[in-house]
């Protein structure tokens, strides 16, 4: 089951996510030796190419790199020739030719880390592109629930916030569901599209939600960035209406809920500040996990294959686009 | 002089391929008939089985000159059309510069006249450099022969700007062609808003962000008294709106639809494929089902490609990146026998019909038809050979196309116009 990439939660098999976080597992325990660095990527090369700004992310990946031996590279877009009006392409062309093993890229385009994958030998890691996949995070998302829940299923996860543009709700709905997970919706109606799958229940207010009886509360970070147009009126009544209130965190500390988020967080919008110190926020645990899966990613996937023909730009032709005969 | 022997011939009134014999002598059908003798020094040959049409005629293409040579020009263009078994075009003005003035028109005409080995029309521009502000020099375009005005690639955003062009260009016998979208709603993305956008993660354009524009459009064409022809339509809905307009009868309003909206959906983007992104794209199967019914009603009077080309390096960018549009010359006609002749969901008489008649129709040209005493203007089709659309293949500059290296049933083996046989294969 050996890949060259990973660029989304949707194309992985159960095995592979259980393979994963079984090797999280064992990465983690490593982290209470002295000595937290092992031989396993000696001699590879990873290049972070943050099209985004990043703080957790990047540093997560970049630590998870270094323990694992390998030569970390920082292709620094700010500086680069893409301010010169160089074509995300025409960068490949360079990654390419600089023979590098794998590359950690986020983008706002969606699709874009795909792209890249095709085009070149690296293994190519999608640290988030748009609103489409951040596989990572719902690697560490599952491997934070499952070490409260070893058996997660049948376990339920509310997700509160922006669903139109988080790439965070569909990647890790899509890796709780494949692991037995029930997963439902809650937001304004303006960033909880009518056509999300029908899998998932979307609710309408927060007692209503919270009768659906939830095992972890997961908010969404708000993206005040990515509103053209305005989705809610102000954070004021988002928060009122669907944040974490204090009155809203004395019901769910009686209710023994545990409570996530992607990070980083608005306080006073998607929670209040009494949330950072509530004992059951996994928070914290999320920040921690993703070096260990980002070492299990790092260590899983085998850079190489096939060379992409360079006589062309044509771009292979993917299953899916197969004309369909009649 | 020229004997296609046992030809079937199609025509737009007829449902029914009539088997005969076509002699063409100098240019002009001469002879229609069963077992025509074979005259001295005639070129023979033998059409059996294979199906005899007028040349098919596109109003929507983009052939880039000026301004965009990399992506195609006058010549591969026309090329690609001859290629396909078209024998006119109209091309659109969103080139650089714009063609929204006299001097532009002139010069492309020109090119036209000496690049192209068929008949190259053009629309010209709404309003200046399509920007929706200043009209275009209207009366000096209609006096080089442009009838059509249209700021393809958006719309005219402003409506009193177009009624107030409508009014104006209505008196000199132009009329509008209509790309209909909201951009607030549309946004910058070629993306059908539903299951599929949210599923890439990309924002998507709804549905109603065109229809509100076909409806516009008509009401303003209404109120001017101007024709209004809605191009690309790419919804059931959209198609409802002209239907109803069209039932109301107080308003001219034409209406075409690209194949490419007949036969995809947004599914087939598939893992981000950049060949199936244009504008307005590709929606459902119910839309692609009211397409087909609208043609076959006549909401739609015509059928054109919007042939879009791009470079391959343009195209090989991520599914944002990349621009709208794919290429359709080429292979139209082979695609519309394999998706719908073929497996009996309409016949020759409608791509006769909404491909070759209505859209000269529309452009106020002759019709031609395959009768004594008509030029010859004609292409032979054979039905049970296979086409496979590779990069070879193709005539145009560009290849973004779904067919690239598909193999797809029919093949255009003869395109002739008067006495040139523009393609033999």
């Amino acid at each position: 089951m050996a890949r060259k990439d990973l660029l989304d939660i949707a194309s992985l098999h159960r095995e592979e996510i259980e393979f994963l976080l079984d090797q999280s597992t064992s990465f983690k325990k490593l982290f209470t030796h002295s000595v937290k660095k092992i031989p396993a990527l000696e001699g590879k090369s990873v290049l972070m190419l943050f099209y985004e700004a990043s703080t957790r992310t990047h540093s997560s990946f970049e630590v998870a790199a270094k323990r694992l031996s390998a030569e970390v590279t920082n292709f620094d877009v700010a500086h680069s020739s893409i301010t010169k009006g160089e074509s995300v392409r025409e960068t490949i062309e360079t990654l390419q030719a600089m023979r590098t093993d794998y590359i950690v890229v986020r983008h706002s385009h969606s699709g874009l880390p795909g792209m890249i994958a095709r085009q070149t030998t690296a293994s190519v890691i999608n640290a988030g592109d748009g609103a489409h996949e951040h596989p990572t995070q719902a690697l560490l998302d599952a491997f934070t629930i499952k070490e409260k829940f070893p058996d997660p299923r049948g376990k339920k996860v509310l997700i509160i916030g922006d669903i139109l543009h988080s790439r965070v709700a569909r990647s890790t709905s899509t890796l709780l569901q494949k692991l037995g997970v029930e997963v439902a919706y809650l937001g304004p109606g303006s960033l909880v599209p009518k056509y999300v799958p029908a899998t998932i229940p979307r609710f309408t207010n927060y007692e209503a939600a919270m009768a659906w009886a939830p095992d972890v509360v997961y908010l969404l970070r708000v993206q005040l960035e990515r509103q053209d147009v305005q989705f809610f009126p102000n954070v004021r009544e988002y928060h009122r209406v669907y944040g974490i209130t204090t009155a809203r965190l004395a019901e769910i500390r009686d209710r023994g809920l545990y409570i996530m988020h992607p990070g980083p967080v608005n306080r006073g919008v998607e929670l209040c500040d009494a949330v950072m110190d509530y004992e059951r926020s996994l928070i914290t645990n999320q920040v921690e996990n993703g070096i260990s899966i980002r070492m299990a990613v790092l260590d899983w996937l085998t850079p190489g294959g096939e060379f992409p023909r360079q006589e062309s730009y044509a771009a292979p032709q993917r299953a899916s686009s197969t004309v369909i005969m009649p | 002089m020229l004997l296609l022997q046992n030809a079937r011939i199609a025509a737009e009134n007829s449902p029914e391929l009539v088997e005969s014999d076509v002699l063409i002598v100098e240019g002009i059908i001469q002879q229609i008939g069963t077992s025509l003798a074979i005259p001295e020094g005639a070129r023979v040959i033998d059409a059996r089985g294979r199906v005899l049409m007028p040349g098919m005629f596109d109003a929507h293409v983009h052939f880039r000159a000026p301004g965009f040579e990399n992506k195609e020009t006058i010549t591969t263009g026309s090329e690609a059309a001859i290629n396909g078994g078209i024998t006119g075009v109209v091309m659109m003005p969103n080139t650089r510069p714009a063609l929204d003035s006299a001097t532009a028109i002139a010069t492309v005409l020109d090119n036209a006249r000496h690049r192209a080995r068929i008949p190259v029309y053009t629309s010209g521009c709404v309003t200046k450099n399509r920007e929706g502000k200043e009209l275009a020099e209207i009366e000096g375009m209609h006096r080089l022969g442009v009838i059509m005005l249209t700021d393809d690639g958006d719309t005219t955003a402003d409506p009193a700007v177009l009624l107030r062009a409508m009014q104006y260009a209505t008196e000199f016998g132009m009329f509008f062609a209509s790309h209909c979208e909201v951009p607030e709603l549309a946004g910058p993305r070629a993306l059908n808003e539903g299951v599929m956008s949210y599923r890439l993660g990309i924002k998507g354009s709804p549905a109603c962000a065109e229809e509100i524009i076909i409806d516009r459009d008509i009401r303003l064409a209404r109120a001017a008294g101007a024709h209004v022809h809605i191009q690309h339509v790419s919804s059931k809905l959209g198609m409802e709106t002209i239907r109803w307009w069209k039932s109301r009868g107080d308003v001219k309003v034409t209406a075409e639809v690209a194949p490419h909206h007949l036969m995809f959906t947004d599914e087939h983007i598939g893992d981000y494929d950049t060949n199936y992104k244009m504008n307005p794209p590709l929606r459902t199967q119910a839309d692609c089902d009211a397409l087909l019914e609208g043609l076959k009603e006549g909401v739609f009077d015509l059928i054109a490609t919007d042939h879009a080309p791009h470079t391959p390096f343009e195209k090989a960018q991520d599914f944002i990146s990349a621009p709208n549009g794919i290429t359709g010359l080429d292979t139209a006609l082979v695609s519309l026998h394999h998706f719908f002749v073929e497996p009996g969901k309409f016949g020759w008489d409608l791509v006769v019909k909404r491909y070759s008649a209505e859209p000269r129709r529309l452009m106020g040209l002759p019709v031609p038809t395959i009768e004594v005493g008509q030029q010859a203007e004609c292409v032979l089709f054979d039905t049970e050979a296979e086409t496979t659309f590779t990069k070879e293949f193709m005539k145009s500059k560009s290849q973004n196309t779904p067919f690239i290296n598909q193999t797809l049933k029919g093949r255009v083996d003869l395109v002739i116009l008067g006495t040139e046989i523009l393609l033999e294969r």
